[in-house]
């Protein structure tokens, strides 16, 4: 016979093992203006991931929940999957404090999972938001003038040209804030960055799997543009 | 690519929660009947889709998208809009039939809404049975026993769909026609007998009297006459001329307090009485009549 009692603690315990994990590799992005969007440290090296439209404009800047402020810079952006690549700057000792995520595999999503939302929703910081996949869907997208970024990841996409791409939809609450934030599976492991890009009620976000290619040719060209 | 361990509870869940979709979903069909969004369908028998009434605008080659991606045309079997559900017959079947839960919901109880208006695959939606309530008059002339209200969200095209426990079994169907705004689920024991009807008439037959009522409270005095507690019956107002009331003696004046051998206190009760089987069949009325009980047989009528 299951102990009800038990589990529900089980499960809270698990929760909030899941979310303190996960609240250390999220960082609030600032861009001077109103409101702020969230970033998941994604690499070692102070690498962070958000979305393109909370970096579009303004001085970029990033603080920790502990309050740590670090300058920062846009390293590559695909505005066609509103995602922006940054790094920070700062002492070692101070980006020791940005533990990279855990990224699971998003192209073994199954609808109905656990999904949770992390974010600064409306401004309050490290908001949690519970809900599950609600489904995957494909959305056609206008690949970014001079972006540079070509997708190998089953979503094509050349810039200037029109794609689609899979998004992640989800029932967990998204807000204004919650733009660039991780949307975590049952093990607290990143399965997609939320974003806005697709109008209507429904959460979106971008598959990790995506973002990690985002990620490897954005840094794979940095690479390159130093040893020219 | 890191999982980490020791949250095995919220894994579990998760790992449930998808199965059940999975499952729930090979039992829920696209149904594209109107011209709007297409909504959704459950597989109810080898060749039989039940859906939403208000999705349901044609009677004929209504295309259905199985879910394993084929498409099949169905036709209108029968319709209840009172309870806003509607029964298709398919050309070539469903593999995977919809299993609907043994038992009724209870408040607080884990649910997913699923639906299938799209051909990218099922959808999803988590809450909880919120509440519980009926009889609830729905606005086109029909009354719900009982119905359920829950928390998942409504996605557009989810009319029709399925409402499923964690084991993928069907508690409800979902409709947002019956409660503007509002997201219910018809409980899946009730659509199931519903369509069980529509499936042998093609309609709910929905029964007539012929009288105006309206509610008063009964003395303690009669009460005692009456041989119980019921503080509540229906003064008729007005009889119908030619109607069943009046060829079963029914007068202008009796407190109408019984049909066939259950009390009725309200308006809802007596309509929620007055469908299926009773229809077109002599049943005793039990009315207060000067103070005193009696009982009239009325042949119920059918309201078209």
């Amino acid at each position: 016979m299951i102990d009800f009692v038990e589990l529900s603690s089980a499960f809270t315990e698990s929760l909030e093992m899941v979310v303190q994990r996960a609240r250390r590799s999220l960082v609030v992005v600032h861009n001077g203006r109103h409101g702020a969007g969230a970033g998941v440290v994604w690499r070692a090296g102070g690498y962070l991931v958000t979305n393109h439209h909370v970096v579009a404009r303004g001085a970029i800047r990033v603080s920790s929940l502990e309050g740590h402020e670090y300058p920062a810079r846009v390293v590559a952006q695909a505005a066609e999957v509103d995602l922006a690549l940054l790094q920070v700057d700062g002492p070692a000792a101070d980006l020791s404090n940005l533990l990279p995520a855990m990224i699971a595999d998003s192209r073994q999503l199954r609808v109905g999972e656990v999904a949770f939302a992390l974010g600064h929703p409306w401004g309050q910081r490290a908001v949690v938001t519970a809900g599950i996949i609600s489904g995957l869907a494909t959305v056609r997208v206008r690949g970014g003038r001079g972006s540079g970024t070509v997708m190998r990841t089953g979503a094509e996409l050349v810039p200037g040209e029109r794609g689609s791409v899979t998004v992640i939809r989800t029932d967990a609450e998204l807000a204004p804030g919650n733009s660039g934030g991780p949307l975590l599976n049952a093990s607290g492991a990143v399965i997609g960055i939320n974003t806005m890009i697709v109008g209507g009620d429904l959460g979106v976000a971008i598959p990790s799997h995506i973002v990690e290619a985002f990620v490897t040719e954005s840094l794979g060209q940095e690479v390159a543009q130093v040893t020219i | 690519m890191s999982q980490s361990n020791g949250n095995h509870p919220l894994t579990a869940l998760s790992e449930a929660m998808a199965e059940a979709v999975e499952k729930a979903g090979m039992g829920t069909v696209l149904v594209n009947g109107r011209r709007r969004l297409p909504a959704s369908g459950i597989a109810y028998a080898a060749d039989l889709i039940l859906t939403a009434d208000h999705v349901v605008e044609r009677e004929e080659d209504i295309p259905i998208l199985l879910p394993d991606g084929s498409e099949v045309t169905a036709t209108l079997v029968g319709r209840d809009p009172g309870s806003d559900l509607a029964l298709l017959r398919l050309k070539g079947g469903p593999a995977f039939l919809a299993e609907p839960a043994p038992q009724e919901a209870r408040i607080g109880q884990l649910v997913l809404a699923l639906g299938r208006p799209t051909s990218e695959g099922i959808q999803a939606s988590l809450g909880v049975i919120s509440a519980k309530g009926g009889p609830v008059r729905t606005g086109r002339g029909g009354l719900l026993e009982r119905y359920l209200r829950t928390d998942a969200i409504p996605y557009p095209g989810f009319s029709g769909g399925p409402l499923v426990d964690t084991a993928g079994r069907v508690v409800g169907l979902n409709t947002s026609g019956l409660a503007r705004g509002a997201s219910l689920a018809i409980p899946a024991d009730l659509a199931w007998q519903i369509a069980g009807t529509l499936a042998q008439h093609g309609s709910v037959r929905r029964g007539y009297l012929g009288v105006r009522s309206q509610p008063v409270t009964i003395p303690t005095a009669q009460q005692k006459a009456l041989g119980r507690e019921q503080s509540t019956g229906l003064l008729l107002v007005s009889v119908e001329e030619g109607s069943p009331a009046e060829a079963g003696g029914l007068m202008v004046g009796d407190i109408l307090v019984g049909l066939a051998g259950q009390p009725v206190s309200d308006p809802d009760e007596l309509l929620a009485r007055l469908s299926g089987a009773i229809v077109g069949s002599p049943a005793p009325v039990e009315v207060l009549r000067g103070g005193q009980p009696a009982t009239v047989t009325v042949t119920i009528g059918e309201r078209k």
